[in-house]
């Protein structure tokens, strides 16, 4: 479970959102929208941890963790231009996580080629990131995400820039996916159509302000 | 091919031309005919012999140890000029670049004033020269790397799990390492190569392959060794260029965009430490030879003195050399500044151009200042085409050597022209040039006054190749300062480090100008970011 609590959060000196809170139960997908800049990036990046709050605070299965560093938090963040490592190939980026953890080898290869099925681009293992298409590093970015089993997934617009039937695609793929694992997911997207064909709950931004 | 890209790729093969007969006189000629007369008359006895291969192994491991020493140095300024913004960032990052830009004679003379006369002529002092010399720079190249990894790179890590020490260590690390690498390779070469500082702190005990081809030449008259040794020389400097060059082009491949500053403010007590620490010490080793300079130049063993500056200002001698100086300066930076522009605007129009152009502008720089120096001896001694006098082979020569600099300074900012902007101009009507002068020349106007800054900087400082090509009249100011410290006399010692302090005003002065107007360092860049 995710509560977020009366976070208030500053750039440049200035509130960029000042109070909102927001829950999600476990397993529940929430898509969260917004008009561009509100800060739906950012909320995603303070719960991730990369980005700092001002005040309030941010509890993960009842675990205060707005002090704990982003590495220990075990949240998953799918950014929306993905974020592959360029001098990794696709395997070695899906991987990464378990390598930190010094998972055996066997199983590295085992879990790569699962998460890979899972995402539809089996034997793309050797692959050079940099070559891959926009939907390719998409699913690469996704599955790099679950194999690491955070215990929350955040979505960044993850489908953002693809074409309509790529998008329709990827959204069933996604949408499957979070449900079949029951993966408590914060998907944000700008797009309505898309929060309600894939989440329990939508809310805008501005209606988790108090 | 089509009509408009045959009109492109034949507007670049004629902007070619310039820079192409230029190097080929002035570089490839030389060089060539230094090789020819080796291989044709020149005994090999000399490669034997013990004292030759001492010189050769302590060229080696002083330039790999100054390396190593250059790049620990770099790597904290790198750190926190790539991570964090700070008050007195801009002033961190020019001053560590001055060293860099300083002449090497007068970096050998900082360090005569600041250390101890029993670390004179060692190898520490020549190590420890070096790696000022260079730390700067490789700073510059690492730091300005490590700006272009995204910010998210390294939060898409910690996402995953990764602490601050694992992140360094599996995604910043290996992505730097090329940049590394590279920047080893240059330092390496400019150390190996080193002239000025060698001369001044090295000594008979201490001579590298680069002041023995001068020795050889200029003091036994043994030439024919020295072309020898230069050849050597050449062969060693090919091999690593060809190795840094392979690196290089593989770094740009990987390379990210830079959309967003990485550079964040300062947000714990320990990191304020860090930042502190790394930036008071670079400041300190860069200034503290600088201040020796000056205190040097006041100073004789009877106290406090002004006059070795009385003596610069009256002495006809004296202004005769600055203002030789400066007139050779103005001719090597319009010279290499004219040649730079057509080679960088050739690498615009034509990919295959673009590699020629690689190559072409590489050459001065395989080729040390002392090869130069002694080819241009050796080549141009014959009437109708006997130049060795010549008032315009200094300006020639410096400009050689200041050529790739400035065709590396203007070239990135060209070819990041989009090509659509051009295309705009097309339609709208105008011609190539017309489209060049309204478009390119606007964009490309700050990187020219940085490579004329780098051009008339390399000009005012270069003592290899002028070492072989002044004459009793037209001595410039590493001459004269090198002549006044060879004399005994503490008065013509203030004389040759008051002359220092005044390449170091003026050292100064053109790297804030380049700092100013370069379109990619990295204060600009994340000011351009923010």
């Amino acid at each position: 479970m995710l509560e977020v609590r009366a976070i208030t959060v500053e750039y440049q000196s200035k509130p960029l959102f000042t109070n909102l809170s927001l829950t999600i139960n476990k397993g529940e997908v929430v898509a969260l929208t917004g008009a561009s800049g509100s800060g739906k990036t950012t909320l995603l990046r303070c719960i991730a941890g990369v980005e700092s709050i001002a005040s309030g605070a941010i509890f993960l299965d009842h675990k205060d963790v707005t002090n704990q560093p982003a590495h220990l938090r075990r949240i998953g963040l799918v950014f929306q231009d993905n974020q592959l490592f360029p001098h990794l190939s696709v395997g070695q980026n899906i991987a990464y996580s378990l390598k930190l953890k010094r998972v055996d080898k066997k199983t590295i290869r085992e879990r790569v080629e699962q998460a890979l099925e899972l995402v539809g681009l089996k034997d793309l293992a050797s692959r050079d990131v940099t070559f891959l298409s926009g939907g390719e590093a998409k699913r690469v970015a996704v599955a790099r995400a679950l194999v690491a089993e955070p215990r929350v997934l955040l979505l960044d617009e993850p489908l953002n820039g693809l074409d309509s039937q790529l998008h329709a695609k990827l959204l069933k793929d996604l949408g499957e996916l979070i449900r079949d694992r029951g993966i408590t997911t914060l998907h944000v997207t700008h797009d309505q159509d898309e929060a309600r064909a894939i989440a329990d709950r939508v809310f805008d931004l501005h209606q988790l302000i108090s | 091919m089509s009509q408009a890209r045959t009109k492109y790729s034949n507007t670049a093969k004629l902007l070619t031309v310039l820079p192409t007969i230029f190097v080929l006189v002035f570089v490839i000629a030389p060089v060539a005919n230094i090789f020819g007369k080796t291989f044709r008359d020149v005994s090999l006895s000399l490669l034997r012999s013990g004292t030759i291969h001492e010189i050769i192994w302590f060229t080696t491991w002083q330039a790999l140890v100054s390396t190593v020493i250059a790049l620990a140095l770099a790597a904290p300024v790198a750190f926190c000029v790539a991570n964090f913004r700070f008050y007195g960032q801009r002033l961190v990052t020019s001053l560590t670049g001055i060293p860099f830009i300083l002449p090497s004679i007068v970096v050998g003379v900082a360090f005569l004033g600041v250390l101890p006369s029993t670390l004179h002529r060692t190898a520490f002092a020549l190590i420890l020269a070096h790696a000022y010399f260079n730390f700067g720079f490789a700073a510059r190249m690492i730091g300005n790397r490590w700006l272009q990894i995204h910010p998210y790179l390294d939060d898409a890590a910690r996402t995953l799990g990764a602490s601050p020490s694992r992140l360094f260590s599996t995604i910043t690390l290996p992505i730097l390492q090329r940049s590394i690498l590279n920047t080893s390779l240059i330092v390496f070469t400019l150390c190996f190569t080193s002239y000025g500082v060698v001369r001044m702190l090295g000594g008979p005990s201490r001579s590298t392959i680069e002041t023995e081809i001068f020795f050889r030449a200029m003091q036994l008259g043994d030439v024919s060794g020295a072309m020898l040794l230069s050849v050597v020389q050449i062969l060693i400097i090919g091999s690593l260029f060809v190795v840094s060059t392979r690196f290089g082009s593989r770094d740009s491949r990987r390379a990210s965009a830079p959309t967003i500053s990485r550079q964040r403010r300062i947000d714990s007590t320990a990191k304020r430490f860090v930042v502190g620490l790394a930036s008071l010490g670079a400041i300190g080793f860069t200034t503290a030879p600088l201040l020796a300079i000056l205190i040097r130049s006041l100073r004789t063993s009877a106290g406090f003195t002004l006059e070795g500056w009385r003596s610069v200002a009256t002495s006809t001698d004296l202004w005769r050399g600055l203002s030789t100086s400066f007139v050779y300066a103005l001719g090597t930076l319009a010279i290499a500044v004219l040649l730079a522009i057509f080679a960088s605007t050739a690498t615009v129009f034509d990919e295959r151009t673009a590699a020629f152009i690689s190559v072409l502008t590489s050459l001065p720089i395989v080729v040390s200042s002392v090869s130069i120096g002694l080819g241009v001896l050796v080549t141009f001694d014959t009437p109708p085409i006997d130049w060795r006098g010549s008032q315009l082979m200094l300006p020639l020569a410096h400009a050689m050597i200041a050529l790739p600099l400035a065709v590396r300074m203007i070239t990135p900012v060209l070819q990041s022209i989009p090509a659509p902007l051009r295309q705009a101009s097309s339609v709208l009507g105008a011609n190539t040039w017309q489209t060049w002068r309204n478009i390119d020349l606007p964009i490309v106007r700050r990187s020219l006054v940085s490579a004329a800054a780098i051009s008339a900087a390399v000009s005012l400082g270069e003592f290899g190749a002028s070492s072989f090509l002044v004459r009793q009249n037209n001595e410039t100011l590493p001459i004269l300062i090198s002549r006044l410290l060879s004399r005994p006399g503490d008065i013509l010692q203030t004389q040759a480090f008051a002359l220092s302090m005044i390449l170091v005003v003026f050292s100064v002065a053109l790297i804030f100008l380049i700092d100013t107007f370069d379109d990619f360092t990295p204060t600009n860049r994340a000011a351009s970011d923010a």
